[in-house]
């Protein structure tokens, strides 16, 4: 059932592109398609596998990266480049992952969280090997499909790509990993690991896949965003990306299918909007953690489970009252 | 020989105030469970009272200052538990849900002090100015000031878990939470009170450091990591195993300073971290639990 709606939504959004006269509207979107794909991947993890795993945006940064050193340093051609980032981020999801293997929960989101706050020192000391420093890679070239190149103003065609990418990367995550066999044993694992394990679930066979296999989609946003943007810095692992995802997973609520593509949605058109508070914007995102993690903790698509019990509740107590 | 015997001086200071960092650190999460993300924010706002305090804006001694700054910081630790942990906690998926709402304070107190103070680093005056010469070496009075007042509020922390009701209480509730509550401890009390308490620590060793540190909107994080990587090389709630675990890592971090370069250390926290998660994860002495 949710496939379809999946469906009709991507050809909704499709005939919405060539309706939409509007560049900046394209181009919120455009940003939508790409974060909805970090938070797939990072919900895989999160939310099925139950894996509290904070480098995610380390993957994005690593397709950001290798994406435009490969295009830029090595001058690979066509669209390589993406194949490259897609590559570098699975390999460092392996190596993130492999040590997980033996940590417990607390542990995974120290060592991971770690691995974040350390990547940003050495981009910067990494200028040598072509990460251009403090200052970042300026003009990333386009990518190019035979004769026709990509370029960032081009947003039409941005928006049909990035759609098709994400709605590809979606449907993977949601509608062959987690509702086939991976994802069962990952259910399994995270409601009840003894049990899991019990029934022969190879606990570590899975943890690493579903790590290299987030990784990699993350990885591929990230070097479509690097083309995009045109421009990667370090601050792609400041703090303003990481509470923007954050607040996008707990709006959405994790581990439950159109939740967190929701929470992309909305909290990329809220930050636009929220352009206009300056600097009270982090500020702002990060009571929103607090406030939506505090109060609607499953998130909004289980907002309207939460209206109805609201109104069973209501209606027994009326009910009660009447008979008294 | 004389510059690396200055090193080891210094890294043996440093050790000391990590000491407290990673005690408070240790407190919570040996007692709650609960790994708190903010407490490197706490750690800012113990610089940031404390400049307000002093030279900021009321111009206190450093005595009057810590007589203020020690419940309030109390009290914002336990205000933490009582308003974003307890309600959390035991639901379904709290793990993730503690951490995912500490990490959010943190970056709402870090902006909130951006904010407020600006992004320029604050700079606090020494506790006590002057410096000491003695065989040739040089030693700021300040350093060995904070290196006695770690080791005090270590031994006093220590003294308060073994000898206490309340520190008794606090252990038993590590070792066994609900056996704690069936001989009638309040858990939920003293989830407060270690929370207050941690809190108390990370925002003293924000002022100890201030002076040599700064202090500035994100300058908790690396404080942070590095009481967590020496509470787990320690052991959890082994008071001889942190005390161990601190020297020998700010040891090891002001040689890499001097030899490698500042922006290495948080790399070289990393591996240390990861190197004893994989082949020590009790620690060096074990612990309390697990």
């Amino acid at each position: 059932m949710n496939r379809i709606y999946f469906l009709i939504a991507v050809g909704v959004l499709a005939v919405l592109g060539a309706v939409i006269g509007d560049k900046y509207l394209i181009h919120i979107l455009i940003l939508c398609f790409i974060w909805s794909m970090v938070v797939a991947g990072w919900d895989l993890v999160l939310g099925y596998a139950g894996i509290v795993n904070f480098a995610q945006l380390v993957f994005f940064a690593v397709g950001a990266y290798g994406s435009s050193m490969a295009a830029m340093s090595l001058g690979a051609p066509s669209i390589t480049p993406l194949l490259v980032g897609m590559g570098c981020a699975g390999v460092v999801g392996l190596l993130i992952g492999l040590p997980c293997l033996r940590l417990r929960g607390e542990f995974i989101a120290l060592f991971t969280f770690t691995v974040h706050l350390a990547l940003p020192p050495l981009i910067r000391q990494g200028r040598p090997i072509g990460t251009g420093g403090a200052t970042g890679l300026l003009g990333v070239p386009p990518l190019e499909i035979g004769d026709f190149a990509l370029v960032a103003q081009n947003k039409l065609a941005w928006f049909y790509v990035t759609l098709c990418v994400a709605a590809v990367a979606i449907y993977i995550i949601y509608f062959v990993i987690v509702p086939g066999r991976w994802g069962k044993a990952f259910v399994a694992m995270r409601d009840s690991e003894d049990f899991a394990k019990s029934l022969g679930i190879n606990y570590y066979k899975y943890k690493l896949v579903v790590f290299i296999v987030s990784a990699m989609i993350t990885g591929l946003a990230g070097a479509l965003y690097a083309h995009y943007v045109i421009v990667v810095t370090p601050k792609i692992l400041g703090t303003e990306f990481f509470l923007i995802v954050m607040v996008m997973l707990s709006v959405g609520g994790l581990g439950r299918f159109p939740g967190v593509i929701l929470g992309a949605f909305i909290v990329t058109i809220g930050n636009e909007w929220l352009r206009e508070v300056g600097q009270y914007r982090l500020l702002l995102l990060g009571l929103a953690v607090v406030l939506i993690i505090l109060f609607m903790p499953k998130g909004i698509v289980a907002l309207p489970d939460q209206i109805q019990r609201l109104k069973l509740k209501q209606f027994f107590v009326s009910s009660r009252k009447s008979q008294e | 020989m004389h510059q690396i015997i200055e090193i080891l001086i210094s890294g043996i200071m440093l050790g000391a105030v990590y000491a407290l960092l990673a005690f408070g650190l240790s407190l919570v999460y040996g007692v709650t469970r609960i790994l708190n993300f903010a407490y490197g924010a706490i750690y800012a706002v113990g610089g940031y009272l404390a400049w307000v305090l002093t030279v900021g804006y009321l111009e206190l001694s450093y005595a009057a200052t810590f007589l203020i700054l020690i419940p309030a910081l109390f009290v914002l630790g336990m205000a933490l538990e009582r308003l974003v942990i307890r309600p959390l906690r035991w639901k379904p998926g709290w793990k993730i849900t503690t951490m995912m709402v500490t990490l959010g304070l943190a970056f709402f107190i870090d902006n909130a002090n951006l904010i407020g103070f600006g992004p320029e680093n604050k700079v606090l005056p020494p506790l006590v100015p002057g410096k000491l010469e003695a065989f040739g070496f040089v030693l700021s009075h300040h350093k060995i000031v904070i290196f006695l007042l770690a080791i005090v509020f270590v031994l006093g922390l220590e003294l308060f878990l073994r000898k206490t009701r309340y520190g008794q209480a606090m252990r038993a509730v590590a070792q066994d939470m609900q056996g704690a509550n069936m001989v009638g401890i309040n858990v939920n009390q003293i989830f407060g009170y270690a929370f207050g308490l941690s809190a108390v620590l990370a925002g003293l060793a924000g002022v100890l450091l201030a002076p040599i540190h700064l202090i500035s909107p994100f300058v908790g994080w690396v404080p942070f990591l590095k009481a967590f990587v020496i509470v787990v090389l320690g052991g959890l709630g082994s008071t001889r195993g942190t005390l161990v675990a601190a020297f020998i890592l700010g040891i090891i971090e002001s040689y890499t300073t001097f030899w490698v370069g500042a922006s290495w250390t948080i790399p070289l926290w990393l591996i240390t971290l990861l190197v004893i998660l994989i082949f020590r994860p009790s620690g060096l002495f074990g612990g309390w639990t697990r």
